[in-house]
C-alpha cells in the first residue's frame, strides 16, 4: 500500500479539489446530531465526532429508491441516471467503511448483481478518518477499528499531519490532482502513527466476545431473554434503519390506473415490523415481538456468520444511542451469555442513556 | 453596449467598489453580496447572467464552497462563473492549478486583475454560455 503525508492545515484545500472527483459529502453538524450531507463551508464540516444519525449506506441503498418506471407505451425504463451521480464521502470511519464492504458481499456477491446498488457504488468514493472511540463502540470486538481495504484514501492523524493511505488507482489520482498538498512520509511519521494506533485501542471501555456467541444463541433459542426484550421493543424499526449493515427493503409497484403506467420502488424495511415475515394468505411467521427481535439478534450474529463467515454488526453503537426502549445489545448478548454488563447488572438496557 | 446584471461576491468594500465602478462604466448592472450565504440567496432572488466569486470570503475556502452550490442548485446551475481570487499569492501552500479540471468556472482571474482583461473576460464568459440580450 502506498503510504503520504499531509498537513493537518491544509485539508481544507484538499477537500476543496476533491470536488473534481464528485460531489462532495461530509460529516456535518446538525443540532445536537452529526449527519452526513453537503457542507456549505469547511467550518460545517465535523471530522472529530462520535458517529453520524444515519450510515453511508443511504448512500448504496437509499431510504426510498424508484427504481424504474412502467408505461404501457415505453415499455420499462430504469432510472440508473441518478445513481451514476459521482459523491465523493470524505470523513468515513473504519466501520462504516467495513459496513459497505459487508453490503457488496450481499449485493454484489453470488451470481446475481444489484444493478441499482452496483451503480451507486462505483460511483461513489470513500475517504476515510480515524476516530477516538466512545462508550458505546465496540469496533475493536467486531474487528472494524481498521479497515484495509473499501477506501479510496484513508487519513490517520498523527499531529500536524496526516498519514493517508492510497486504496486505489481513484485515491492515487485524488492525490494527484492535488499535487503540492501531499509529501512523502519519514520514519518518524510511521512510529507516532504506531503510537496512535495502539493509544486508540487501548481507549476501547466496552468489551464483547463473538467468538462463540453463534453456538450460544443456538443453546439460548428457548430462553426467556428473548421474551422479555420483546415487552421492552417497541417494534419501531430504528435499530434497523440506523444499522450500517441492515438491507432489508420492501418493493411496491404504484401504479397508475387510468394511464396504464406506474413505478416500482424499494423502501427500507424492518424485521422488527409486525408485517415483516407475514405472507400471502395471512400466516405471519413472527406475529409477536419477542420472535421478532430474537430473529434480529440472530440473523445478525449467527445467521450472517453461518452464511458469510463473520457477524454484519460492526459496532458502531448506533443502535444502542438510537433506541427509544433503551435496549443495549452488548447488555443483550451479556445476558444471553449470562455475564453481567458493565453496570454489574443481569439486565440488558442501557443505564446510560 | 449590452448590459449584463453581473453578481459581484467579495468582502473586500473597497474592491467591490472600484470593481462595480469599472463594470458600470461598462454598461452593466452589479449586485453585491459580502459572504456565500447572501450571494446564494441573491444569485436565488435576481438570477445574474454572470457571477463574480471570491474564494477567500469569511473562510479562505468558502468560494470554493459557494461554487459547489451553484452547481449542484438546478436554478442556478447555468450561471457562468467567474473566480477572481487572490488565493495562490495569500496562500502559497496551495499550488493546485485552476486550469487541472477540478474547479468547475468558467475563468479563473488572479488578484490584481486587469481592468481590460476584466471587462473583455466577463463579455466573453457571458457571450458563450449564450446570454447574448441586453436587458
Amino acid at each position: 500500500m502506498k503510504f503520504v503525508k499531509m498537513k493537518k492545515e491544509e485539508l481544507d484545500f484538499f477537500v476543496s479539489v476533491l470536488s473534481a472527483f464528485g460531489e462532495v459529502h461530509a460529516p456535518i453538524r446538525r443540532g445536537q446530531q452529526v449527519v452526513i450531507g453537503t457542507p456549505a463551508r469547511w467550518s460545517d464540516v465535523c471530522l472529530e465526532y462520535a458517529r453520524t444519525t444515519l450510515p453511508p449506506k443511504k448512500y448504496v441503498l437509499p431510504p426510498r429508491e424508484v427504481m424504474f418506471t412502467f408505461d404501457g407505451a415505453k415499455g420499462y425504463q430504469d432510472l440508473l441516471n441518478e445513481a451514476r451521480k459521482p459523491i465523493v464521502l470524505f470523513g468515513v470511519h473504519s466501520y462504516d467503511i467495513y459496513s459497505l464492504n459487508i453490503l457488496d458481499t450481499v449485493f454484489l456477491g453470488g451470481s446475481y448483481k444489484d444493478p441499482y446498488y452496483s451503480t451507486r457504488r462505483e460511483n461513489l468514493a470513500v475517504i476515510g478518518i480515524d476516530f477516538q472511540p466512545d462508550e458505546h463502540h465496540f469496533a475493536y470486538s467486531t474487528d472494524t477499528d481498521f479497515v484495509d481495504h473499501g477506501f479510496d484514501l484513508f487519513f490517520h492523524d498523527i499531529g500536524d499531519f496526516y498519514l493517508v493511505r492510497v486504496g486505489t488507482s481513484r485515491g492515487d489520482d485524488m492525490a494527484n490532482k492535488s499535487g503540492c498538498l501531499f509529501m512523502a512520509p519519514e520514519e518518524k511519521d510511521f512510529k507516532e502513527f504506531k503510537r496512535r494506533s495502539a493509544q486508540r485501542r487501548a481507549a476501547y471501555v466496552t468489551h464483547v466476545d463473538l467468538r462463540d456467541l453463534p453456538e450460544i444463541l443456538e443453546m439460548e433459542y428457548r430462553s426467556h431473554i428473548w421474551e422479555e426484550i420483546g415487552e421492552r421493543c417497541l417494534s419501531c424499526g430504528t435499530c434497523s434503519f440506523v444499522c450500517p449493515t441492515c438491507y432489508c427493503y420492501d418493493v411496491r409497484d404504484e401504479c397508475s390506473i387510468g394511464d396504464r403506467c406506474g413505478q416500482r420502488s424499494r423502501y427500507w424495511d424492518s424485521c422488527l415490523y409486525r408485517t415483516h415475515a407475514l405472507v400471502a394468505g395471512g400466516e405471519n411467521f413472527r406475529k409477536d415481538r419477542a420472535s421478532r427481535i430474537k430473529f434480529r439478534y440472530y440473523h445478525k450474529q449467527r445467521g450472517f456468520v453461518a452464511e458469510y463467515g463473520r457477524p454484519s454488526c460492526v459496532g458502531c453503537g448506533r443502535c444502542i444511542v438510537a433506541c427509544p426502549a433503551k435496549i443495549d445489545i452488548v447488555s443483550v448478548i451479556m445476558a444471553v451469555r449470562g455475564e453481567k454488563d458493565a453496570h454489574g447488572n443481569k439486565d440488558f438496557g442501557s443505564k446510560s442513556l | 453596449m449590452t448590459e449584463y446584471r453581473i453578481l459581484l461576491v467579495d468582502d473586500d468594500p473597497d474592491f467591490a467598489a472600484s470593481t462595480t465602478a469599472l463594470l458600470q462604466s461598462a454598461g452593466h448592472s452589479v449586485l453585491w453580496a459580502k459572504t456565500g450565504e447572501e450571494a446564494l440567496r441573491m444569485a436565488r432572488q435576481d438570477r445574474p447572467d454572470l457571477i463574480l466569486l471570491d474564494v477567500m470570503l469569511s473562510e479562505r475556502t468558502e468560494g470554493f464552497f459557494v461554487l459547489q452550490e451553484i452547481r449542484r442548485d438546478t436554478e442556478l446551475k447555468d450561471i457562468p462563473v467567474i473566480v477572481i481570487s487572490s488565493i495562490y499569492a495569500e496562500c502559497p501552500g496551495f499550488r493546485v492549478s485552476p486550469e487541472k479540471d477540478w474547479l468547475p468556472a468558467e475563468r479563473f482571474l488572479a488578484k490584481p486583475v486587469d481592468p481590460i482583461t476584466l471587462i473583455t473576460e466577463v463579455r466573453r464568459v457571458v457571450e458563450e454560455k449564450g446570454k447574448g440580450e441586453g436587458r
